[in-house]
């Protein structure tokens, strides 16, 4: 029994040992991979372009009036920004959370009880502007 | 006599032994929760407010049941486990993103409050094992001691990934090497408390990086599963893990009586 409960110890050790070494070799190419996207991209966030089409989408519909239409982009750009948060915050923090507060506000905007159709255009707008702040093209 | 008494601590004792499987559904749980909060909140558009609040009286039930049980019954204790790290995470990311507190001040607050935990348990019980969580009070006192470490690991976890910029793929290395060492000092012979609240709050961040380096996207450096994919595969396992150790724990059980 004792025999056992060694070997039981030794086999568990060398499992977490094998783990992340494991973990790391799988993941080493990412890692580069990773690392020479962010550089190649223009802003240090990357490549925001599918998040900046949902914005401009929806500033489009709310422009012909169309507030559901328009809330409904907004809540893909919040899933997807939302799913994105691991990968790209890493990148820079501090521009993610600018962006981030950007995309809150006009969600909020568009989500009041009685929207103020001027205030969620403006939040739309400010969204644009910080992207392309973000990735020096203004 | 010194046997017998061990003999009614191992029985009563209303926590698992620390096997493979335990660090295995430890490491899970944390995507697997965190998935859910984010699929409530997002997804489902319940807010931040009314998801915390549900997952809050969720884990009070949860533990109000383990708390309530005779003895350990697997099912309930991960489940308790599982709304612990949700709520954990939560309370981090309140203090983060909602009242704008900074991780390098969040991180250290977390790691006094759970100083401050074991500090007491010490100062009442003598002993930090979690061998013999056998009174209400040392109960109270290893919940509390992990909030606090699912606390301090999302917040250590996040400042070293996010606010540092580590990015998870480094994260599951530099945890994991972590997690490597505190084993191997533990089988050298270093303190076993120790050795288990360390790996314990390491554990948090792994699980967070593993998490995302299955679920993001292939342009982030992930495999691309998704987070649903992911939180189902890793379900999956953990109820496999649970029902594994309720049959386990059944056999001994009668072994016991035999």
């Amino acid at each position: 029994m004792p025999t056992q409960k060694t070997f039981h110890r030794i086999v568990l050790s060398a499992l977490l040992g094998v783990g992340p070494l494991s973990a790391s070799i799988l993941s080493a190419p990412f890692v580069v991979a990773g690392s020479t996207q962010a550089q190649a991209a223009s802003s240090k966030l990357g490549d925001l372009t599918s998040f900046r089409n949902l914005v401009a989408d929806s500033k489009a519909l709310l422009d012909k009036g169309d507030l559901v239409g328009a809330k409904a982009r907004l809540k893909d750009l919040e899933t997807s920004w939302d799913e994105a948060e691991a990968g790209l915050k890493p990148r820079a923090a501090a521009d993610w959370h600018t962006l981030d507060k950007a995309i809150d506000r006009a969600l909020t905007a568009a989500r009041a009880t009685s929207p103020d159709l001027a205030a969620c255009k403006s939040a739309l707008d400010e969204i644009l502007a910080t992207m392309d702040r973000l990735a020096g093209r203004s | 006599m010194d046997f017998a008494k061990t003999r009614a601590a191992i029985t009563l004792n209303k926590v698992p032994q620390v096997t493979l499987a335990f660090w295995a559904i430890k490491i899970m749980s944390t995507t697997v929760g965190e998935t859910g909060a984010d699929y409530l909140a997002v997804h489902v558009g319940l807010g931040t407010a009314v998801t915390d609040a549900i997952t809050l009286t969720l884990l009070i039930a949860a533990l109000a049941l383990q708390i309530r049980m005779s003895r350990y019954v697997p099912w309930i204790y991960w489940l308790t486990v599982v709304l612990v790290s949700v709520v954990g995470t939560q309370i981090t990311d309140a203090l983060t993103d909602g009242m704008g507190v900074s991780l390098y001040v969040s991180t250290p607050i977390f790691a006094a409050a759970l100083a401050a935990t074991f500090a007491a348990w010490y100062a009442k019980e003598r002993t930090l094992s979690i061998h013999t969580i056998v009174t209400g009070r040392r109960e109270l006192f290893y919940w509390t001691a992990i909030l606090f470490t699912f606390a301090l690991g999302t917040a250590a976890g996040d400042l070293a990934t996010e606010a540092v910029g580590l990015g998870f793929n480094l994260g599951v290395i530099v945890f994991g090497a972590m997690i490597a060492v505190v084993t191997m000092a533990y089988y050298l012979g270093a303190d076993a408390v120790l050795c288990f609240w360390l790996a314990y709050i390491l554990t948090r961040p792994l699980g967070a990086s593993l998490g995302d380096l299955l679920s993001q996207a292939r342009e982030y450096g992930g495999l691309g599963f998704g987070s649903i994919y992911t939180s189902l595969g890793f379900l999956t396992i953990i109820v496999a893990l649970v029902a594994f150790l309720t049959l386990h724990d059944r056999s001994t059980a009668a072994d016991e009586r035999a």
